[in-house]
């Protein structure tokens, strides 16, 4: 797990006390990835929108094409606080299964594993999931007690076991919840698949990651999962002591993209964070997992600079705000 | 493959989830292997299998399922959770308690018992434990020095397995009684009752994140009650266990508090909460363990 910044000050202020004085600061980044990557912003200002259209738009200004395809539906869920918005909306996730079925998908299947409560399918009902999305229990499958297979290679870790379900879709689409994140700074498409690690061998909340590292935690898996699409719900997101204790934070954005670090990245600069200085991101880019530096995106729909709306940061994380 | 069944819905108000189905379901989706997987027609798992086993436990059903167990059990002592993973993990409480319950004490158990008695959180790197320890940062959120027990090795403690294994152990002192093992039950009670919430029940960790306090979860604090029989001063975690009982939508919660409470011997509360029915094998073995099968969990105090 990486020291976060107040942790920083302390280990370098204890380093200086003992007489050590090498430290050389952060080493430089480069961006190994050199492609134009393109992202789409569309406007959605509520959650009664039309949201079919407005991903449909997004999709077809990204290119994809998901014509017999299998097609997971990876959304954000958590645990339930009705004062405020932890999860992907139930709008967004019901939406996006009409739009991939409309675009010709094999089968449109919809799977997570929540990282903090044990009954997923009570938050699942909390959430109106189970009422909202029409046959859900039949479309869902919960990935923290999936059947699983290894995987070789997870860091440090040898291998690492994870869900037939995700492992076997041709595409998975990460519907991730545009929020601030009290240890990673922001949690968008990339962080989200922290769910497709399977509790049932990793636990409640899946420690394992942190204690690997949660920036290489989320490289790790953005590396192994390459068949990505990512949508992420900004109609509302969470500002502030995210990604649970946040508040909640009207954007009314829709961010969409084949390169998830250039989503997220692109979320970041939306949220007046500079993605730049955000670790996971740019161990991302160093990885040529997808770009983060502005030249290299081609926004698409909607400029950042119409729809931007600067995030409330805690202290820990000031130093990522966007100058 | 096993036969697909239909899942009736719950009643409206009910104690716990008097499901006159359950057991036929659990005989009938029993795997071939003689487990059960997480959802009919899956793969068999260490933790479905444990419920459904207390649940008919008995029957030769439960017998099978044993069987299945003991042969996942690693040579170091630890359970792996499926036949397809070779990590040891948190299930290992579950398998030592299953054992006792058999009146099986041989090599199984005692050899359960000792990983469990060399298992213990970690509690985050050591640069971190360095920090907190110096109080550089304020006061943590939690002692770090209190230990409880992780969901599978070199990872930190959490309140679901520290349970599992308290129960375990208290369980194990009448056959394999220590002083060593009295103490890992002291100090995983002390973990335990250290990150209790501000609400008197329990999150999954901790009580606080970045000293912001965090509210309790219904399953964990069902749990961590389980894991604190014979304790005192467990009011206030009662009484909030017993309103949780009443206003949770979730039938997972429910059982485990229904299980506490009665542990406890506290009144459990009739719920006007309608639950929406669920295809999970270990929500059908609850509703037999939470009704008629409570004493499987019942520990005391460790003296």
């Amino acid at each position: 797990m990486s020291p976060n910044r107040r942790e920083f000050l302390a280990i370098a202020g204890a380093s200086v006390f003992a007489g050590y004085a090498g430290f050389a600061g952060a080493k430089p980044r480069h961006n190994g990835a050199q492609k134009i990557s393109p992202v789409s912003i569309i406007k959605a200002k509520s959650y009664t929108d039309d949201l079919v259209s407005r991903i449909l738009e997004g999709v077809k200004q990204c290119g994809l094409d998901v014509r017999g395809q299998r097609v997971l539906l990876k959304p954000n869920l958590v645990e339930f606080d009705p004062k405020t918005c932890i999860n992907t909306d139930v709008s967004v996730v019901a939406a996006a299964l009409e739009a991939f079925r409309s675009l010709g998908a094999a089968e449109v299947k919809i799977g997570e594993g929540p990282g903090h409560r044990r009954d997923t399918y009570s938050i699942a009902e909390m959430t109106r999931y189970r009422s909202e999305v029409p046959k859900f229990d039949a479309l869902f499958t919960d990935l923290n007690r999936d059947d699983v297979s290894p995987i070789q290679g997870f860091a440090d870790r040898g291998e690492i076991y994870l869900p037939n379900t995700a492992l076997r879709a041709d595409l998975i689409v990460s519907l991730a919840k545009m929020k601030t994140h009290h240890w990673a700074g922001a949690t968008l498409s990339m962080k989200n698949f922290f769910g497709l690690v399977p509790g049932s061998i990793y636990g409640w909340p899946k420690n394992e990651l942190h204690q690997v590292g949660i920036d290489l935690s989320i490289v790790e898996l953005n590396r192994i999962f390459r068949r990505t699409f990512a949508i992420v719900d900004g109609i509302v997101g969470m500002e502030g002591n995210g990604p649970i204790q946040g508040t909640p934070k009207q954007v009314g954005v829709l961010v969409m993209g084949s390169d998830l670090p250039a989503v997220d990245a692109t979320c970041c600069r939306i949220m007046g964070i500079d993605p730049l200085r955000v670790e996971y991101l740019q161990m991302a880019a160093d990885r040529a997992l997808g770009v983060t530096e502005e030249a290299h995106i081609e926004q698409r729909g909607e400029t950042i600079r119409s729809v931007r709306t600067p995030f409330e940061l805690i202290d820990n994380f000031k130093q990522l705000r966007l100058a | 493959m096993p036969r697909r069944l239909k899942f009736p819905p719950y009643p409206a108000e009910y104690r716990y989830v008097k499901d006159p189905t359950a057991a036929l379901r659990l005989r009938q989706t029993q795997n071939a292997d003689g487990g059960w997987g997480y959802f009919p027609g899956k793969q068999s798992w260490l933790e479905p299998t444990f419920y459904a086993a207390v649940a008919l436990q008995g029957e030769p059903a439960a017998d099978r399922a044993w069987t299945l167990l003991k042969s996942w059990q690693n040579a170091d002592g630890g359970w792996r959770p499926s036949a397809e993973v070779q990590v040891p993990t948190w299930g290992t409480s579950l398998c030592v308690t299953l054992a006792q319950s058999r009146g099986e004490f041989g090599e199984p158990f005692q050899k359960g018992v000792a990983w469990l008695l060399g298992s213990a959180g970690i509690e985050g790197p050591l640069w971190r434990r360095l920090i907190f320890r110096t109080r550089l940062l304020g006061n943590p959120d939690r002692n770090l020095d209190l230990k409880g027990w992780p969901w599978k090795p070199d990872t930190a403690s959490w309140v679901e397995p520290t349970a599992h294994a308290i129960v375990a152990l208290k369980q194990a002192s009448v056959k394999a009684s220590s002083s060593r093992l009295h103490e890992r039950v002291s100090i995983g009670e002390a973990q335990l009752l250290d990150v209790r919430c501000k609400d008197g029940g329990w999150n999954y960790g901790s009580h606080a994140a970045l000293q912001v306090d965090l509210v309790a979860f219904p399953e964990t604090t069902g749990l961590a009650l389980i894991g604190l029989q014979g304790h005192p001063d467990l009011g206030k975690s009662l009484d909030l266990a017993a309103r949780m009982a009443r206003e949770t939508t979730s039938p997972l919660a429910r059982a485990w508090l229904t299980i506490a409470l009665r542990l406890h011997e506290a009144q459990v509360p009739l719920s006007p909460v309608e639950i929406a029915s669920s295809p999970e094998t270990m929500l059908a073995a609850l509703s037999i363990v939470a009704e008629e099968k409570t004493q499987f969990f019942r520990t005391g105090a460790v003296t």
